[in-house]
């Protein structure tokens, strides 16, 4: 087969046509849309697709009837319009949370995202006992969070806990972890970038490990430096994983629950106060279940906006 | 289409629309919820859900007294649950509100008057008037079953008590060189003289999951005659003495005699700062000596309730109880199940099973139970002087206290007051405007 002809079949095999022709020629006849087979198939579908809505769709419209609605857990109440997505929106602490569960978002993402890069690039080189390490990293990703929240505690609730004594030792004199407000948020933000790093390290891993090692070796016969080759090669050669992971931990961190609600409660005076938290609170404690439903509805609109412009990135990296 | 591959379309059709059919009725089935099966007792039996009220040996125990009801003629017998006290809300609400909850239980002490405002609480009044004539009804302790009491009848019945008192380490006070306090000023001077070892004397929590911080507040509204509702049952929190109890705290923070750490203590922080002996006094429930344990369990005593700068007594007591649903297999059955077992309940008090004070005089004055000087003088000076949530105003519970007991609101205004971030004023201010809100 000629150059031209294997690019015309690849261009051929691209537009979705077989290499061996130009397929079946367009039925010149209107097609049935019901026709006994469609019928049939759409038949055993049907189940899959009356599943899929009774556990999906059906919570979700529940959901949003019930923030249109003065109900609590019990009964629906009355329809009240907008009227809690005002509330929420005209609430100073709902802003506090938003600006909070932004940073908190933003250190999870990017702190893990760097720690697990840094460590997937190490632990490409071979090392003494480099499956044992790779193993000991994944701790933090595979103990269960309550674990990991009351280890934290034990470290640095108290003054007797090991941290504050280091601190003191070091002459920063008693550093107040969890009560201090901006240390509490700064320890929140830690404990994310702790908990998730494994799984970057992992993404990053699987990513780096699909690329080419003789596109390095060209690179470093060219003369190319190790910051050179981060930025112009590693970077770019990983970026749709990166799009990817940064996405997935975008989702994680908004939603993410038990770090901030075991670990601080969402204080002092909310200063580590996440909008789920919020929402949980809401809806649990105070029993107001339509503000507490229009809180995660917020969450859900922005989250649909970060993952849609995220993933236009990974699609572009695909063009390109 | 051949008469062969239509045959075949239809027995496929057919066999779908069966299946499609029982996928659908099962669905339907499983979310309807309710039918026979969701009444409180399962069919013939009678759901009885109790909570983990005390250590292990609590709930088997519990359960052995469930068991042991021999039901007369017809009525059903009782089938025992426990409910972990996690997501314990959630619990209830999802299954009150699907008709498959239970037809007797306890739970938090302000559930029954939530339950009650959505009509699914069956009232104790008959209950209670057939108690006149066993005994049962004069052998509560005093206020209990008033504090029950809502427009419509009794929501629920007194089961134990959850008491906020003061307790002090002697071991402590004795190094310090003083006496337990009586008063407020007194405890000023107490505290001073603690942190002069490096001792905290106002030691509480109010990180995640510990409300202890809140019912202290509250404690000391009350201490000084004032309190969050009014006798209209409406939050009335920036009140002249409200305004002086919160100031009083405030004192102690900013003197240092509080933790700064105590903002975000949970109730595992708080109790290694007792068995640390970092606290010389404190704040907690009827079981804080039990649960710290160790050398500084026999250390910790029971201090006299305090007399406020007007000569107030007064503290937060939580009369934790059992309610009936209108959700049972019958309603009779309810009433007698729960007459067996508060006839039959003592055990697990005087096997120590560190279920919360008992409500009644009988269990109170058994040898077991007086053998613990703490919780004697805690039902013979706390329960007395006690209040509950609808202090000032009222001594009965109502649905608008589950506004203040354990939400985002109190929480906030306690880590405010113990961090000293506002005036006594604003952080009320504040309070009130969310409890309005």
């Amino acid at each position: 087969m000629s150059t031209d002809s294997v690019a015309q079949s690849l261009r051929r095999a691209r537009s979705g046509l077989g290499v061996g022709g130009a397929g079946r020629p367009p039925d010149a006849r209107p097609k049935r849309v019901l026709s006994p087979r469609n019928v049939t198939m759409l038949a055993l579908v049907l189940p899959s697709i009356l599943l899929v809505l009774l556990l999906n769709a059906y919570p979700v419209l529940y959901a949003g009837v019930q923030s249109v609605r003065d109900g609590d857990l019990i009964a629906a109440g009355d329809f009240v319009g907008l009227a809690n997505y005002e509330a929420v929106l005209t609430d100073p602490v709902f802003w506090q949370a938003a600006r909070f569960t932004l940073v908190f978002t933003l250190v999870g993402v990017f702190g893990s995202w760097a720690m697990g890069m840094g460590l997937a690039l190490l632990l490409r080189h071979r090392i003494p006992a480099g499956g044992v390490f790779k193993v000991l990293l994944l701790l933090p990703w595979v103990v269960p969070v309550v674990v990991s929240a009351t280890s934290w505690n034990w470290l640095v609730a108290t003054p007797q806990s090991p941290l504050p004594i280091l601190a003191d030792a070091l002459g920063f004199g008693r550093v107040l972890f969890l009560a201090n407000p901006l240390l509490a948020q700064i320890t929140v933000c830690i404990f994310k970038v702790w908990i998730s790093f494994p799984f970057m390290m992992m993404m990053m891993g699987a990513a780096l490990a699909s690329v080419d090692q003789n596109v390095y070796e060209a690179a470093r016969v060219d003369g190319a430096s190790g910051t050179q080759l981060l930025r112009t090669m590693t970077l770019p050669l990983t970026a749709k994983s990166t799009y990817i992971s940064w996405i997935l931990m975008t989702i994680f961190c908004v939603n993410d629950f038990p770090t901030v609600f075991l670990l601080t409660g969402g204080g002092p005076v909310n200063a580590t106060q996440t909008l789920v938290v919020q929402a949980y609170r809401t809806v649990f404690l105070d029993f107001e279940t339509g503000p507490g439903v229009a809180i995660a509805f917020l969450m859900t609109v922005v989250l649909v906006v970060i993952s849609v412009i995220l993933y236009r990135r990974v699609r572009k990296v695909d063009i390109e | 289409m051949s008469m062969r591959a239509s045959k075949a379309a239809l027995s496929r059709r057919g066999f779908l629309g069966v299946a499609g059919g029982t996928a659908a009725a099962g669905a339907l089935a499983a979310c309807s919820g309710g039918g026979s099966g969701g009444g409180g007792g399962g069919g013939d039996t009678l759901k009885f859900w109790n909570m983990p009220w005390g250590g292990t040996e609590f709930n088997p125990r519990d359960k052995e007294i469930t068991e042991a009801y021999a039901p007369e003629g017809d009525l059903p017998a009782a089938v025992y649950q426990e409910i972990q006290w996690a997501n314990f809300t959630q619990t209830f609400s999802s299954a009150v509100a699907s008709n498959t909850g239970p037809a007797v239980s306890s739970g938090g002490g302000t559930q029954a008057f939530l339950f009650e405002s959505q009509g699914k609480i069956a009232y104790a009044d008959d209950l209670l008037e057939s108690w006149k004539s066993n005994g049962l009804y004069d052998d509560f302790l005093p206020g209990l079953i008033d504090a029950m009491k809502v427009e419509g009848g009794y929501a629920a019945v007194p089961y134990n008590l959850d008491m906020r008192v003061m307790w002090y380490n002697t071991t402590l006070l004795d190094q310090a060189g003083v006496e337990p306090p009586t008063d407020w000023p007194s405890y000023l001077e107490v505290s001073e003289a603690l942190k002069g070892i490096g001792v905290y004397s106002f030691g509480v929590g109010a990180g995640s999951g510990s409300f202890t911080g809140s019912h202290i507040m509250t404690s000391f509204m009350i201490n000084n005659g004032g309190g969050l509702f009014n006798a209209d049952q409406e939050p009335d929190c920036v009140t002249d003495a409200n305004i002086e109890a919160m100031e009083f705290v405030l004192e102690m923070v900013a003197k240092g005699y509080v933790d700064p750490g105590s903002v975000t203590y949970t109730s595992d922080n708080v109790q290694t700062q007792w068995k640390d002996r970092r606290f010389g006094m404190g704040w907690d429930g009827a079981g804080l000596a039990a649960n710290v344990g160790g050398d500084v369990a026999a250390e910790l005593t029971v201090n006299s309730p305090l007399v406020g700068p007007h000569g107030d007594q007064g503290a937060l007591y939580f009369p934790n109880n059992i309610m009936m649903y209108t959700n049972t297999p019958s309603q009779e059955g309810s009433e007698a199940f729960l007459t067996y077992y508060y006839q039959n309940m003592a055990p697990l008090w005087t096997e120590h099973t560190g279920i919360g004070l008992p409500p009644l005089r009988s269990i109170a004055e058994t040898p077991e139970f007086q053998s613990d000087a703490n919780a004697v003088k805690i039902i013979e000076e706390w329960q007395p002087i006690s209040r509950t949530w609808g202090a000032p105003g009222s001594d009965a519970l109502f649905l608008g206290v589950t506004d203040v007991d354990g939400t985002p609101a109190m929480g906030t205004f306690t880590q405010t007051i113990l961090s000293g971030a506002a005036t006594a004023e604003e952080a009320l201010t504040t309070l009130q405007q969310a409890l309005e809100g």
